[in-house]
């Protein structure tokens, strides 16, 4: 039995289009409970995946790498699904596996998760045009490959008098030019006044932060440069680097999109604030929203920076036609000055801290990921933005086997113990099994959990984040002994300065 | 030194291994009549261009892939029973009995007489740059490490650490591994020989070339 979306199902909607029967035009809404989803990818957004396709009584198919055998996500697949619905592969790079794994399941779409695949186009466009067509789960491949292209999302930006931040306008893959650019952005940044101008230099094809370095001395440049190419080249066999302005005081902020495939009637829910990173500039505690203007004190408008940011995103969004789930990140500097970074046409990380502030029609429980898959396989959205309110303050952790003292190098062995206190304003994302030792695979990320705390203010919200740190228990060994290392304790030591700028 | 008269006759007395021929990936698998008995040859060619005897396609989005022997050898297992069926990523199709070639013997020889320096973690390795480039350039043979020698690089979930070299001065006799694949902690990376008992090494070479009847 499916449980009630937000969206209008299929009893209401019939009785709606009696009662307005004299209108022309009926949307039709399709029975989605037909559908079979690939879950093309690993872990806890796999696991959310799955928990929502059964929730919206979809059928799912899962994958895993032998690396994986012992995940959660592949013994929440087995006890969630039906029959066969998981299958090993070789690789969860490799569309051809995917693609045959789906024809033999009878999969009729495709939900990407996050990285892998989310955010590739080509795969999109694959999987929309081959000969057994199916969904993609995510944004129409013409949008991805529109909005995913920085380059392009700038010009649309400036088309549309949004702001963004300064630097190249495409991968460079010339030493030369690459200097010549460089030689540039130290030059305004000095004639805008910047006493100790910054260049970042990043492989265009990385994400998540990695393969990020920052240049003060234009004589280290191309040092870095080479460096930062040869990684490139290393990790994500294209050696292309982008350059840009660094901002340094600023705070990271994302506005969240959904949309239904009418690209319509995009309406956001809400922003989240997520300057809290490792030096990595990878993500370690979300907050929505993005400010607490009534609670702390900003030297700008916060209240104004937010609604700017908002509108500046439906703007883009109804500009393109935007169709499923996506974030707007932006840069706002201590002057209150907005610039947009980028926007992902995925669904994200942190979409978790935004749904448990998130009211529609003044219910809780909203689910962004099962939003995704059901205005993904056609559903309408079913609701206005001035159905969409939000109450308190959400928070997430993101709890990592890592070193912060060390430049956050990651920790690898076996977690012994994982346990913390369940808590009624608590929702832990993990796939690691509680009930035996785990040991964690060093071809991904060591993330562990992600802990998503309610609270009716930013100090509830701060008070029960600590709580639940505090009673947290995380144990493990690696191959030479030595104990597990986490971030809890950065973890505990940033709560303080959570939304403060 | 080791007793290497002593080392072959206990490799003589155990010559076989068995490999297990799995798929590369998902797919629908047919069998080539290959049966219980059959002898097979692997790769040939100088540089092993022509592929070993074929076992089975697997088909995947259209794309249909032969599966070889890896090694020369007879089948002692075959899994006819998964013909036309749609099968997992690493699934055993057969079991193959290998007869330990001179190369094979060489090498379990010189990896219990090199001096091996081993990965400390599991993770993906690769030379430094100035190092890679001497390798490709001329022979891995021609690169002398020495104790504290920044010259790999172990990469970790994206993240990169230099690695230092420790153990005796010699020259880089073996590479065990290979770029982009995951190592495990304690397997050998390289195999080193100090400068002064190559000859000896080449000498035991020498004698498996002879000794060995494969």
């Amino acid at each position: 039995m499916r449980e009630k979306g937000f969206g209008l199902n299929k009893t209401q909607d019939q009785k709606k289009k009696k009662l307005e029967s004299a209108q022309p035009v009926v949307q039709e809404v399709p029975d989605i409970s037909a559908h079979r989803v690939l879950v093309a990818n690993r872990g806890e957004i796999a696991m959310r995946i799955m928990r929502a396709c059964k929730k919206l009584g979809v059928g799912f198919t899962a994958i895993y790498t032998p690396e994986d055998e012992a995940s959660g996500h592949v013994a929440l697949a087995r006890s969630l699904g039906e029959g066969k619905n998981i299958f090993r592969v070789s690789s969860y790079h490799d569309a051809n596996e995917l693609m045959s794994v789906a024809d033999e399941a009878g999969c009729t779409a495709v939900h990407p998760g996050y990285g892998f695949f989310a955010e590739d186009f080509r795969f999109a466009r694959r999987v929309k045009k081959r000969d057994r067509s199916m969904i993609f789960i995510g944004p129409s491949w013409k949008i991805i490959r529109e909005l995913g292209d920085k380059i392009n999302t700038k010009r649309l930006a400036r088309s549309l008098g949004v702001p963004t931040v300064p630097g190249s306008d495409r991968p460079i893959y010339d030493e030369m030019e690459a200097e010549h650019i460089a030689k540039s952005v130290f030059e305004f940044q000095e004639g805008q006044g910047i006493e100790r101008p910054l260049v970042l230099v990043k492989a265009s094809a990385g994400g998540g932060g990695m393969g990020i370095e920052e240049v003060y001395d234009p004589d280290q440049f191309r040092s870095v440069y080479r460096r930062i190419r040869n990684y490139a080249l290393r990790q994500f066999k294209d050696e292309g680097v982008l350059i840009e302005q660094r901002i340094t005081d600023f705070n990271h902020l994302e506005v969240q999109i959904v949309s239904d495939r009418s690209g319509l009637n995009p309406v956001h829910f809400g922003t989240r604030n997520c300057s809290i990173q490792s030096t990595g500039l990878q993500k370690r505690i979300e907050v929505a929203p993005g400010f607490a203007p009534e609670t702390l004190e900003y030297t700008f408008d916060a209240n104004r920076v937010l609604t700017n940011i908002v509108e500046y995103s439906l703007t883009m969004a109804k500009k393109v036609g935007y169709d499923n789930v996506g974030t707007w990140e932006w840069i706002v500097t201590r002057k209150g000055e907005p610039f947009l970074m980028e926007v992902n046409t995925r669904i994200q990380v942190e979409n978790g801290v935004s749904a448990c502030i998130a009211r529609v029609r003044g219910h809780e429980g909203v689910d962004l990921v099962a939003e995704q898959v059901r205005i993904g396989l056609g559903e309408p959205l079913g609701y206005t933005q001035a159905e969409i309110a939000t109450e308190g303050v959400g928070l997430e952790y993101r709890l990592i086997a890592e070193d912060p003292d060390n430049n956050f190098t990651p920790w690898v062995g076996r977690i012994e113990h994982f346990s913390w206190k369940a808590e009624p304003w608590l929702n832990v994302l993990t796939q690691i099994p509680l009930d035996k030792p785990y040991e964690i695979p060093t071809e991904f990320d060591p993330n562990l959990a992600l802990a998503i705390i309610w609270g009716k203010d930013i100090d509830e919200a701060k008070a029960r984040g600590l709580s639940f740190l505090d009673s947290l228990q995380l144990d493990g060994v690696n191959g030479s002994g030595e104990p597990l290392k986490s971030n809890v304790g950065f973890l505990k030591s940033n709560t303080p300065r959570i939304l403060k700028f | 030194m080791i007793d290497i008269s002593a080392l072959l006759d206990e490799i003589k007395a155990s010559p076989y291994r068995d490999i297990a021929i799995t798929t590369p990936h998902c797919g629908l698998v047919r069998f080539l009549g290959g049966k219980v008995g059959d002898k097979l040859v692997g790769p040939q060619g100088q540089w092993k261009e022509k592929p070993g005897t074929a076992i089975a396609t697997i088909e995947r989005e259209r794309n249909l892939k032969t599966i070889s022997s890896p090694e020369k050898g007879d089948i002692s297992v075959i899994h006819s029973e998964l013909e036309d069926t749609f099968v997992e990523a690493g699934t055993t199709l057969a079991i193959l009995r290998h007869m330990l070639t001179r190369q094979e013997v060489e090498q379990i020889i010189l990896k219990r007489t090199l001096h091996l320096f081993c990965a400390p973690e599991r993770a993906k390795y690769y030379f430094t740059p100035e190092v890679d480039k001497k390798i490709r350039s001329s022979d891995a043979k021609t690169v002398v490490v020495h104790d504290g020698m920044e010259f790999m690089i172990m990469s970790r979930m994206k993240r990169e650490a230099p690695l230092r070299y420790s153990g005796p001065e010699g020259v880089i006799y073996a590479i065990y591994f290979t770029y982009n694949e995951n190592v495990d902690a304690g397997s050998p990376l390289i195999g080193v020989c100090p400068a002064d008992q190559v000859a000896a090494i080449q000498e035991m070479i020498m004698r498996v070339q002879t000794e060995w009847n494969e």
